[in-house]
């Protein structure tokens, strides 16, 4: 019995190191966000004390704070449907036996690894009017078709989603080949015998057996969802006319163009009680299934 | 055995206290500028440390509007570089009014300041009754044309603003975009909106609406964006322009797509960077109807309240070397010329800048409007412009949101 105290202690021991990385990078800068988001503070002078004042200015008296907080929703539900659905789709095919099978993972995974603020600048010169792939492709096939694209706020947010999704696709898709991967044969060849069809075997038993890495990937995307920011500042800057303004990109502007560090920070405490909200049932789902 | 290992010993702790001697001895000093000028920047610094052992330069850059966030960032937590980068008006200001800047006026008086530099950029580097600056250039803004396309469409210069629209319409109707603009960051698409602003307010309203005095909710402002939106209407401005680039209009201007670009004196060295023929572009200051004044801005490099004597002489040393005249010839298209010093004259490639300065001293100036706005105000000035251009917005709600942003400001 004393032996197994013993042992204890000196793994908490072990953890110190650890312990202290993650309270003083993870813990103590969230609290600090929360705490400073309750002040009026330009980040340089004395602190004035609002309490829930910048919260109560942000819903109720800053038309950009809720255009960015529906920019965000709408990405999350994008993401969910669109980038969700062609990631699997990918990995899907991708996991038939053919020819050349790793170079298309390989090819489609590549844009993964590119840094966003890349990305924007590529999807930039895709999108310029004048000069750029699409509007150029259109001509070339005589289709008298002229858009501006990132310019348009009617259009410019699903234009930023297309070019996250460029990039986006690989890593859910590489979780989901990982996923069809641990499905066993066995029950497949099973289900065949009982005379399901190719549909009916991927809903009934592969996307069953795949559950913990939907759950995994719909959260992790989520979460991305929500901090979506590089893309964005990239193409459009938030604009035009905030039309593609992101909570993350708002809390940028507030915090370190405007001077507003209360206020910015709030914004980010309101993105990380969003999030909450996604990753506290993913963590309790996971556990129980475990 | 013994007595060699303590020869040893001793040699290598001579060395050791030799080597910290050496480093301690060497005053370091932190820089941060602008990317455009690394090219420059780099070479100097390598030659100024080599020639100056008792000094370290360390040069970081950023993008224009990365460094300032950087500043801001680092002002935050206290670890501002020794000197650093910045613009005047509210710019330069945010660090006067929180006591990040050490005050220069004793320093500049003591070092015959005045009667080195231009009274005009000492005074644009003076926020808050402190000279919060070393002054790097004073710079006016105006209209460069192609004269190729000019010649070609038989225009000629514009002395009055129905000649310029005039000049607008017959360049669109020879295939050609009469303007470029990127308004990525606002700012750029705000050069020609505040000309306009300027062309139907006057110079005196004007001054008085940039320094808040008069309201910007009134009709000149709206006729200017009223204006704005008839020229984004009739295609003066390329397409897609509200998103692009602002870095990239010299190359809709340099292949000549567009026939004009707003730019300041500085364009002359980016058009040699790009090996354009300066001789092919003039300039003109845009006609609007009182006086033709041109916007401008200073530059300069603010130093660190908390510098001790040895580092602000290394710092102010280092200063003199990167604005001396040797550097200013080598490297000439990454300055933005003439420095502002008196009797200063740009180099003999730069054949536009001498005129621009001299009209801008015949015509007068007026502070350019994101340095005489703070962020937000000119945030709200940028996304009036995204909005009526794209017909989300009235130019009379326009101007009732930037003044809304005005007052939003003032009750902070």
């Amino acid at each position: 019995m004393k032996k197994g105290k013993k042992s204890n202690f000196g793994a908490y021991a072990f953890l110190i190191p650890a312990a202290v990385i993650y309270l003083s990078v993870i813990v103590v800068p969230v609290f600090y966000s929360l705490f400073i988001s309750l002040f009026k503070w330009n980040g340089v002078s004395d602190r004035e004390f609002v309490g829930l004042g910048n919260y109560v200015n942000l819903f109720t008296n800053d038309p950009t704070f809720l255009i960015a907080l529906k920019n965000n929703l709408i990405w999350i539900v994008l993401t969910i449907c669109v980038t969700m659905t062609v990631s699997l789709g990918f990995a899907v095919i991708l996991n038939k036996q053919f020819r050349g099978r790793t170079v298309f993972r390989a090819f489609f995974y590549f844009p993964c690894v590119i840094a966003p603020i890349a990305v924007a600048i590529i999807w930039r010169w895709i999108y310029n009017p004048n000069i750029g792939f699409i509007n150029q492709f259109f001509k070339a096939f005589g289709i008298n078709y002229k858009q501006t694209w990132i310019s348009d706020p009617k259009v410019s947010l699903y234009a930023i989603f297309i070019a996250a999704l460029w990039q986006g696709i690989g890593q859910p898709m590489i979780l989901f080949l990982a996923g069809l991967q641990s499905v066993s044969p066995d029950v497949l060849e099973a289900a065949t015998i009982d005379g399901a069809g190719s549909v009916r075997k991927f809903f009934s038993v592969t996307c069953p057996l795949m559950k913990e890495t939907f759950v995994m990937v719909i959260a992790t995307l989520i979460v991305a969802a929500m901090k979506v920011y590089d893309v964005v500042q990239g193409l459009t800057g938030g604009g035009p006319n905030n039309s593609t303004q992101m909570l993350a990109t708002y809390m940028y502007s507030q915090t370190f163009q405007y001077n507003n560090v209360g206020m910015g920070t709030a914004v980010a405490c309101v993105m990380v009680l969003m999030m909450m909200v996604v990753i506290v049932p993913y963590i309790s789902f996971t556990a129980k299934e475990k | 055995m013994m007595f060699k290992k303590l020869i040893a010993a001793a040699l290598t702790g001579t060395m050791v206290l030799g080597t910290a001697a050496t480093v301690s001895a060497a005053t370091e000093v932190t820089f941060w500028t602008l990317n455009t000028r690394q090219e420059a920047v780099e070479p100097i610094v390598e030659a100024f440390n080599e020639a100056n052992e008792d000094i370290k330069v360390t040069a970081a850059f950023y993008d224009t509007d990365g460094i300032k966030d950087a500043c801001k960032v680092a002002a935050s937590s206290d670890s501002l570089p020794h000197m650093w980068f910045n613009w005047g008006g509210s710019l330069g200001q945010f660090y006067v009014d929180n006591g990040k800047t050490y005050d220069l006026t004793d320093y500049a008086n003591e070092n015959g300041w005045h009667e080195t530099y231009s009274a005009g950029a000492l005074n644009l580097c003076t926020l808050g009754g402190q000279l919060c600056g070393y002054p790097t250039s004073y710079n006016v803004l105006g209209v460069y044309y192609n004269k190729r396309i000019f010649e070609e469409c038989g225009i000629e210069i514009p002395t009055s603003f129905e000649e310029f629209e005039a000049a607008c319409a017959a360049l669109k109707e020879n295939g050609y975009v009469p303007m470029a603009a990127a308004g990525l960051n606002g700012w750029h698409v705000m050069r020609w909106v505040e000309l306009l602003v300027e062309h139907y307010a006057g110079t005196e309203l004007h001054d008085k609406m940039n320094s808040f005095e008069e309201s910007w909710n009134n009709e000149a402002v709206v006729q200017a964006l009223a204006k704005y939106k008839e020229w984004v209407d009739a295609g003066y401005f390329p397409d897609g322009f509200l998103t692009a680039d602002p870095n990239d209009t010299i190359m809709s201007f340099g292949s000549g797509e567009c026939a004009m670009d707003l730019q300041g004196q500085w364009y002359d060295g980016q058009l040699l960077q790009n090996e354009l023929e300066v001789s092919n572009y003039g300039v003109f200051a845009f006609p609007s109807t009182d006086s033709s004044r041109m916007s401008a801005f200073a530059e300069m490099t603010q130093f660190n309240k908390n510098l001790s004597e040895e580092e602000l002489d290394a710092c102010v040393k280092f200063m003199e070397y990167y604005y001396c005249e040797e550097n200013v010839a080598e490297y000439g298209a990454y300055y933005n010329l003439p420095l502002p010093k008196d009797g200063a004259k740009a180099p003999e490639d730069q054949l536009n800048v001498d005129g621009m300065i001299e009209t801008s001293n015949t015509n007068g100036t007026f502070t350019i409007t994101d340095q005489a706005f703070p962020t937000e105000v000119a945030d709200a000035l940028f996304n009036a412009q995204d909005a009526i251009a794209n017909g989300e917005m009235t130019p009379e709600e326009g101007a009732a949101n930037i003044q809304t942003a005005i007052e939003a400001y003032q009750a902070k």
